[in-house]
């Protein structure tokens, strides 16, 4: 549309300045001029990082070629190639710029990475060293303990020693004594485990990896009911007096149910039935801390679950003797 | 809008073939905006580094400049239009020139810094 407008004014512009030029249109610059805005406008960093530079250089090159076509002097197209050329050449230097720039903030922001990252890890290793410095300091107060306690240790075994030897004459004199009291002792002994033996036998008591077990069965309680029958009390009584007479014994009460009724029904009856039997123990003035009472429900079945008969043998309450220093070996 | 300016165009077309057959072959309206305009980007040029970092295209628009105040001051107003054309076009390339450069220089300057920041990194990481 533009240049339709200007169509009039050139066409009268050519014609007087025709008039007044003496040489013909020399193609050679116009023609560099074309080479070169081509092989820019086909280059994507120019187009897109100097379009507008382009664009004027487009602009001056359509002049460039009006000029030539209008048979303008070979100085004016010269000229008008000449602006071209430079003008191309101007959007290549921007487009290479406005690349390095962008090449300058991307690297910008890459040290600041490389930078912070460096932070991190001098961060990271100071943690490290400090951490390193404390452990050599507590290593080195260690040693300084461990030798004091060496000196010590010296000192004591030093006076060890010579009170050792005072005690070895003293223990020639014991241990004749001692002889004699260990053979009453075993005699004794040996009569107290038969006595014991004797009293948890009538208890029908069963010899296990776990100790001695006492095992109440299901008739001494009412049936779904935690209450020990008087039957069951007059078990748990010898029980107690066994446990007087051995004070150095603990007491570990389990309590089972068959698989009939639902998991936490029978976990709460073993439970309980444990636990009616731990009191009854309290009750008959057996210490709180030597008896422990627990429910397993239906686990550990003793017999199948499949007969009356099983099911029967499987609702029970098991008392199991501790040794002589009060452990029991736990399930 | 297009009635306006088509009336618009052809008084400028008449104006502009009323000066050619006024002025003839031989006289043309001095360049003068043209001239202001060549000076202020070869200073520009200047001011950006041109004469360290585009010393030909600094050099060629100077010399044009001067040629086209010769031409100037010789009248010869359609030369001297035309040198200082080419002189702006001489200065704005070597403005470029220099600002291309400088940018590079900065893109350059940086990578190096974060090789050797690297370098450093890997060393103290030992």
């Amino acid at each position: 549309m533009k240049n339709y407008r200007a169509l009039p004014f050139m066409l009268i512009a050519a014609a007087a300045l025709a008039g007044c030029s003496t040489l013909p249109a020399s193609d050679s610059p116009l023609a560099q001029a074309r080479n070169a805005y081509n092989s820019a406008q086909g280059d994507p960093q120019v187009t897109t990082l100097a379009a507008a530079e382009l664009k004027q250089a487009r602009d001056s090159l359509d002049r460039a070629n009006n000029a030539s076509t209008k048979g303008e002097s070979g100085a004016v197209v010269d000229h008008l190639a000449y602006v071209t050329k430079q003008q191309v050449a101007v959007a290549r230097e921007t487009a290479a710029q406005k690349a390095a720039e962008l090449a300058v903030a991307n690297a910008s922001a890459e040290r600041d990475r490389v930078r912070l990252d460096a932070r991190t890890r001098e961060a990271d290793s100071a943690r490290r060293s400090a951490e390193f410095a404390q452990r050599q300091s507590e290593a080195s107060q260690r040693g300084a303990e461990a030798s004091q306690r060496q000196s010590e240790e010296s000192q004591r075994s030093a006076e060890a020693s010579q009170r050792q030897s005072v005690m070895e004459r003293q223990a020639a004199n014991d241990a004749q004594l001692s002889a004699q009291a260990a053979r009453r002792q075993t005699l004794d002994a040996e009569s107290r485990s038969q006595q014991l033996e004797a009293q948890l036998k009538e208890m029908e008591a069963k010899k296990t990896d776990r100790g001695m077990v006492i095992t109440l069965g299901d008739v001494l309680f009412d049936t779904n009911q935690s209450q020990l029958k008087s039957g069951g009390m007059r078990n748990v009584q010898k029980l107690a007096d066994f446990f007087k007479q051995y004070p150095q014994r603990n007491v570990m009460i389990e309590g089972f149910t068959d698989s009939v009724g639902s998991n936490s029904r029978n976990q709460e009856l073993s439970d309980q039935r444990a636990n009616s039997v731990r009191v009854a123990l309290l009750g008959m003035g057996i210490g709180p801390d030597r008896i422990t009472a627990r429910g397993f429900g239906e686990s550990y079945p003793v017999a199948g679950n499949d007969t009356a008969a099983g099911r029967q043998l499987n609702r029970r309450v098991e008392i199991i003797v501790s040794d002589n220093s009060g452990n029991i070996a736990p399930r | 809008m297009n009635v306006l300016s088509r009336h618009q165009w052809y008084l400028a077309a008449a104006i502009g073939c009323a000066a050619v057959v006024i002025g003839g072959c031989a006289s043309v309206a001095p360049p003068t905006e043209q001239m202001a305009v060549s000076k202020s980007a070869i200073a520009n040029a200047v001011s950006a580094g041109g004469s360290e970092y585009a010393p030909v295209e600094m050099r060629t628009a100077q010399e044009k400049m001067d040629r086209a105040q010769r031409a100037m001051a010789k009248e010869d107003y359609e030369n001297a239009r035309s040198l200082a054309e080419e002189a702006q076009a001489d200065a704005r390339l070597a403005e470029k020139k220099a600002e291309s450069a400088k940018a590079q220089k900065a893109a350059i300057v940086l990578q190096d810094d974060i090789r050797v920041l690297r370098e450093e990194i890997n060393r103290n990481g030992k």
